[in-house]
């Protein structure tokens, strides 16, 4: 009975993942009909494309802000999981608080960024009402602004596993540090933050992934002058019905994660935590 | 009322109230936003007695993708006149039947028989509009032309489309050389531009820049006219113009998909879209020109909107490109964008 | 000292994360367009609950994530019980190669499967497309909530129920199923919210009739700042807001007889 409750999702996945996913793997090794779509014969063209300058600085950069972001994540989550983690009755509120912007669409929510660092956004009327500029400080539409919005869409994704990490500390670590003469800061150094290592991985590979692939935030946030790998697959899919090449350049994307998070998975601690 | 309770009894609302959906027959219809009146609609619905079930894109892409297999469940579009002989090559549209248009000879005599379809054989042409420069006249010097983009006194001020068509193009018209150039070396000139540009640029955007331009955070844009008209009605301070090298035209047609099972009534709304009053009333709740001659008598003129003989003269009517043209400028876009 | 700084920094941090929406709604009753505030107005609330287009995106939407969280709950808890008992690495590793794919690949390759067995089927986009999608990337989702609570149960539990006398399915809807049940209400939480708030893959796979709120929401915020955008979102947070309270409230109701 118990290997027919795998055959839903064994089937599900096959027909709605698996299956368009070939799709996709024969659609990067044929080439670009006259008005989209995509016709014989098949070639390994698309491919060699993307080893261009080009496409390999796009890239780059996509693994630039994507590290960027993930790295501040964990900067400004991990104090925020720590709390969590020791506040006792009220954990779950914390949590539930944390999650609770996730509730609203993401578009929604990076709308609300732009209503907030634009020219006559809030910040910039806020400071020039108070006398603090003369003109508006370009806040919107750099690199700044995607960082911004990448980091606030994918805070809680690092604050969750680091969180469950955290929890599951013996506490009595701690108080046997501190009993042999630590002080706070050193126990964070040399207790906490090494065995709160897995979190640090789980959470990254959750914020990094995601980064990676996003195109609406740079899109909406950078006011479309640069280009992330999200945005070129996009672009393929549509203005430049390009289906090879944007199959192609989705291949190689997912295979970069999936070799990413099998490098995670080998390390058992973290495979718990995602 | 526990938990167990509460999952289905929130799932039966909407279960309920999609069963009370109605039965009459079905035109589908999918536009641009805002390019209908929905009284005209509901006028349609009632006077033949079907349900017409409309929906909005944002571009000619996002619609074709769709449409291009198919199977898309839609009747009629809306596409951009260049994209009429590359779907009808293809396949996607069907034939219109003139003889089921009488409302035909309301069009204006400019679009009776366009260029790119000069027997109206693929598409009805419905609104036009162009793509211009809407400047701010109190606070920059008055613009006239293209290269007046590239001044670097609005620098961080300035927007362009976030469109490879409209932005190449009007690079290459600032150099002197046709809009829909596909000569290599004009082409990497007119990259050159662009990416000179870039240092000036505050962002890509389309019709989001409006209200940019309203609150004067954006000094001046490349812009549709129908958004520049929208932007004007807001704040009389702005001005359009028509780019002294030259600019592209663009004209919606209504179109009717050949996977259509519902021609007839098909053909029913494209006639209803070309009746004046109906036409007019799509014109001033879309802001934007009407391609409809009788139904331009009953709106105000706008000279934004429809510029005169000389002006128009200026105008080029963008066609759609050979295949290895087309792809390389898609990727002088990624590079203009990534630089 | 340092709990006090912690606490601190906590608050702002959430600050940070709140902000944004609480700025939202406070000018979704600006009479104004811009951030000058002009008075107070419920002129955008009209607005939203007058547009038709919102509306039926409302609808689809609560459908869409109803149906699919039900579904992928019912699938993925089967498979997180299954994949517990029985090793099952290419299902196992399948999602979450599922979970990392880009959303616009995951999108892009269902078109692609609709549009070639359409084909031959004779049938079009729409709701169900996006019902299928959804439950297609909500199911590695609800696996894994569900399997990160089972790995903390105890097995051999289930073969002292089987030991004394009881099937294998009366083993596991009352020994497991009650322990896991928490899990698997918080698992079609989440299903529900990750579909409701999808925006690219739906538009990728819907067709006519199949509009969704995100969808509805991402042309108007398209056409320019509108705070009819700020009205909706609020009655987004506040309906959202709503049914946690009431899920909080009733996990609290299940668990004060313990």
């Amino acid at each position: 009975m118990r290997r027919a409750l795998l055959l839903p999702a064994r089937l599900w996945i096959a027909l709605f993942f698996a299956a368009p996913l070939a799709i996709i793997c024969a659609y990067s090794l044929l080439t670009r009909g006259d008005y989209g779509g995509v016709e014989t014969p098949w070639t390994l063209e698309s491919f060699a494309r993307l080893a261009d300058p080009l496409y390999l600085a796009i890239l780059w950069r996509s693994l630039w802000i994507s590290t960027l972001a993930t790295a501040l994540c964990a900067l400004l989550g991990f104090p925020l999981a720590l709390f969590i983690a020791r506040a006792g009755r009220h954990k779950n509120l914390y949590l539930q608080l944390v999650l609770l912007p996730f509730w609203t669409s993401f578009l929604v929510r990076t709308y609300a960024w732009i209503f907030i660092l634009r020219d006559t956004g809030l910040i910039n009327t806020v400071l020039s009402s108070l006398g603090l500029i003369a003109k508006p400080l370009p806040l919107l539409y750099n690199d700044g602004a995607v960082l911004i919005g990448l980091v606030y869409n994918f805070l809680p994704f690092f604050v969750l596993p680091m969180f469950a990490t955290l929890e599951r500390l013996d506490p009595s670590l701690m108080e046997a540090a501190a009993d042999l003469g630590a002080r706070p800061l050193s126990t964070l150094r040399r207790v906490i933050l090494p065995l709160s290592a897995p979190g640090f991985v789980a959470g990254a590979v959750l914020v990094f992934i995601p980064c990676l692939g996003a195109y609406l935030t740079p899109d909406l946030l950078g006011g479309g002058k640069s280009v992330m790998v999200g945005n070129l697959i996009q672009n393929q899919f549509t203005t430049a019905r390009d289906w090879p090449f944007g199959s192609a350049a989705s291949l190689i994307l997912m295979l970069a994660s999936a070799v990413l998070l099998a490098a995670v998975m080998r390390s058992r601690t973290a495979r718990e935590l995602i | 009322m526990n938990r167990r309770a509460f999952i289905p009894t929130l799932a039966a609302i909407p279960v309920l109230a999609a069963c009370a959906r109605d039965r009459r027959p079905r035109l589908n219809v999918w536009n641009w936003s805002t390019y209908i009146d929905p009284a005209m609609l509901t006028g349609f619905e009632n006077e033949h007695g079907v349900h017409v079930r409309y929906a909005t894109y944002e571009s000619n892409e996002e619609m074709l993708a769709k449409v291009m297999t198919g199977n898309s469940g839609w009747d009629v579009v809306f596409p951009t006149h260049s994209r009429l002989a590359p779907m009808a090559r293809n396949g996607m549209l069907a034939p219109l039947d003139l003889s089921r248009l009488p409302a035909l000879g309301n069009l204006d005599a400019r679009f009776r028989h366009p260029a790119w379809d000069p027997d109206l054989h693929w598409g009805v042409p419905y609104m036009w509009n162009a793509t211009g420069i809407v400047y701010n006249r109190t606070q920059t010097a008055a613009l006239t032309a293209w290269s007046g983009l590239w001044n670097p006194a609005l620098r961080g001020r300035l927007t362009m489309l976030d469109d490879p068509e409209d932005v190449i193009g009007a690079c290459l018209q600032k150099l002197g050389d046709p809009f829909g150039s596909t000569d290599i070396r004009q082409l990497q000139a007119a990259r050159r531009e662009a990416i000179d540009q870039k240092q000036l640029l505050r962002a890509y955007l389309n019709a989001e820049v409006r209200d940019q331009l309203v609150s004067s955070d954006v000094l001046a844009a490349q812009i549709w006219s129908t958004t520049a008209a929208q932007a004007i009605h807001a704040e009389p301070k702005l001005s359009f113009v028509y780019p002294s090298e030259g600019y592209p035209l663009y004209c919606d047609c209504a179109s009717i998909l050949k996977e259509s099972t519902r021609t007839d009534l098909a053909h029913q709304f494209l006639n209803f879209l070309l009746e004046p009053d109906v036409a007019a009333a799509n014109a001033r709740v879309a802001e934007t020109a009407t391609a409809n001659g009788a139904a331009q008598r009953l709106l105000p003129h706008d000279p934004v909107l429809y510029p005169d003989n000389e002006i128009y003269a200026r105008g080029v009517w963008p066609t759609a490109l050979p295949s290895d043209a087309q792809r390389y400028r898609d990727r002088l876009w990624t590079e203009i964008k990534s630089a | 000292m340092r709990k006090h700084l912690l606490a601190t920094y906590s608050a702002l941090a959430l600050l940070f994360l709140h902000a944004p929406l609480l700025i939202l709604i406070v000018f979704s009753f600006n009479a104004g367009r811009f951030t000058r505030w002009e008075g107070l107005s419920l002129h955008w609330y009209r607005a939203a609950m007058a547009d038709p287009q919102l509306a039926d995106g409302l609808l689809n939407s609560v459908i869409v994530a109803l149906i699919a969280a039900t579904v992928s709950t019912l699938i993925g808890t089967a498979a997180a019980y299954g994949m517990w008992r029985h090793r099952a690495p290419w299902l196992s590793g399948s999602l979450y190669l599922s979970l990392v794919t880009p959303e616009i690949v995951t999108g892009v390759s269902l078109l692609a499967l609709f549009q070639w067995t359409f084909r031959f089927l004779h049938l079009h986009l729409g709701l169900a497309t996006v019902i299928i999608a959804h439950i297609a990337f909500s199911i590695a989702y609800v696996t894994i909530v569900i399997s990160a609570r089972l790995r903390n149960c105890d097995r051999s539990l289930e073969e002292a129920a089987m030991d004394l006398g009881a099937t294998e399915w009366a083993a596991f809807r009352r020994v497991t199923l009650p322990l896991i049940a928490p899990a698997v209400a918080a698992a079609g939480l989440l299903a529900l919210v990750v579909s409701f708030d999808d925006y690219v893959i739906t538009s990728l796979v819907a067709g006519v009739d199949s509009e969704t709120l995100p969808m509805v929401i991402y042309a108007m915020a398209r056409r320019g700042v509108s705070p009819v955008v700020n009205a909706v979102s609020a009655l987004i947070v506040v309906a959202f807001g709503i049914i946690i309270l009431i899920s909080q409230h009733l996990q609290a109701e299940d668990e004060s007889p313990t």
